[in-house]
């Protein structure tokens, strides 16, 4: 009887003292439980982008608390103060994330509007070049004529009696190509001309085959055939006399005839 | 001798309120729902630590079941639920913090060739 009063004793002791460690541990939990819930309960953020996962914060929080008031349910409210906890933390994260969507699309128009800029200011720049560009090529032996605006190749582009275009000629011509880019509704009549010296066939031949070998190399830079003519006129239409080495020298040329802005290119001689 | 069948039958009471705890399927579902999901926007163990508890917890929920230990297979299984929610926000805003970053990389590549246009 006596022995098993003793036993009854300790076993009591042993359930207060398990009740007691898991009663502490469960009072802790309950109030971190408690202090987590108190700050998302109060950012309006929080409670703006997740009001259902801070009220079952609130409502396991209450579970907890509750439980805690009885006896032996230390367990219980340990778990309901870990639930509590875990939806605060989602309802946090949840806020976080709307938060930086919402950033994100501001910054999204921001990004937008700073795309057009650019786009506008290269546009700008791109019409700037072609307006230099234009200088340029006016500014390159070209002529405004009758026949419109006409630029000159010379003699030295080309070998002597062959028709094949120079490396030299390789700026001139990637500059024509560069302002007809710019310039989509142009067209150009390509003209060979040489000077008297030999066979009028030869001549008319020879001034033709240059002429059509600057047009090949512009089409083969991308310029459409479709916006090119090619005229050989021989030792028609000289530009200066036959009579001495520099007169001749001038009359053998290619010369490039630009049409206006729009296209429409003067009738060819 | 009277007192005996009393004894008797808080202990067949008390089995009873322990065997009352029903078998939480509703729950399991709900947090097997809740790992896919995660899994689903890309979190993996072994870089969101939540849901690594999360599979954790939910193992051991479904041993529980399988012992009819319910009480336990639920409370498990309801932590292994908000563990794997949290592991899924988680990645969700980690991934809307990189789109913001993204983006001011993007902006201030443009204002810089913004200003490098106006020179």
């Amino acid at each position: 009887m006596k022995r098993s009063r003793v036993v009854g004793g300790l076993l009591l002791a042993a359930l207060a003292s398990l009740y007691g460690c898991a009663g502490q541990r469960s009072e802790v939990a309950l109030e971190k439980a408690s202090a987590d819930f108190q700050k998302v309960k109060e950012d309006s953020n929080v409670l703006r982008a997740a009001p259902k996962d801070v009220i079952r914060a609130g409502e396991s929080l209450a579970r907890a608390d509750r439980l805690s008031t009885y006896w032996g349910s230390g367990e219980d409210v340990l778990h309901y103060a870990y639930l509590s906890q875990r939806y605060s933390e989602i309802a946090r994260q949840h806020s976080n994330q709307v938060l930086n969507e919402e950033r994100a699309a501001k910054l999204e128009l921001e990004r937008q509007r700073l795309q057009l800029a650019l786009r506008e200011s290269k546009l700008l720049s791109v019409q700037q070049q072609g307006k230099w560009l234009e200088e340029q090529i006016m500014e390159m032996a070209t002529t405004q004529t009758d026949r419109g605006l006409v630029m000159t190749l010379g003699d030295v582009l080309f070998d002597t009696g062959e028709a094949e275009l120079k490396n030299s000629a390789n700026r001139v011509v990637l500059k024509i190509v560069q302002f007809l880019q710019l310039n989509p509704k142009r067209v150009v009549r390509i003209e060979g001309y040489t000077d008297s010296t030999g066979g009028k066939q030869e001549n008319l031949k020879l001034s033709r085959d240059r002429a059509q070998a600057v047009a090949d190399v512009l089409v083969d830079l991308g310029i459409d055939e479709k916006r090119i003519q090619v005229e050989g006129y021989g030792d028609e239409f000289p530009v200066d006399v036959n009579a001495t080495e520099r007169g001749r020298a001038q009359n053998r040329r290619v010369e490039i005839v630009f049409s206006d802005e729009k296209g429409q290119l003067g009738a060819s001689r | 001798m009277t007192i005996r069948p009393l004894f008797a039958a808080l202990a067949v009471l008390a089995l009873a309120g322990c065997a009352a705890d029903p078998a939480p399927n509703e729950q399991i579902r709900l947090t097997e729902q809740a790992l896919e999901q995660a899994r689903a926007v890309g979190a993996t163990a072994d870089e969101v630590p939540e849901l690594k508890l999360a599979e954790e917890k939910f193992e051991r929920a479904k041993s529980n079941m399988t012992d009819q230990s319910y009480k336990k297979a639920r409370m498990r299984a309801e932590q292994a639920e908000l563990d794997a929610r949290l592991a899924e926000a988680k990645v969700l805003t980690l991934k809307s913090e990189e789109q913001l970053n993204v983006l001011n990389t993007r902006i201030a590549r443009l204002r810089k060739q913004l200003r490098e246009d106006a020179q």
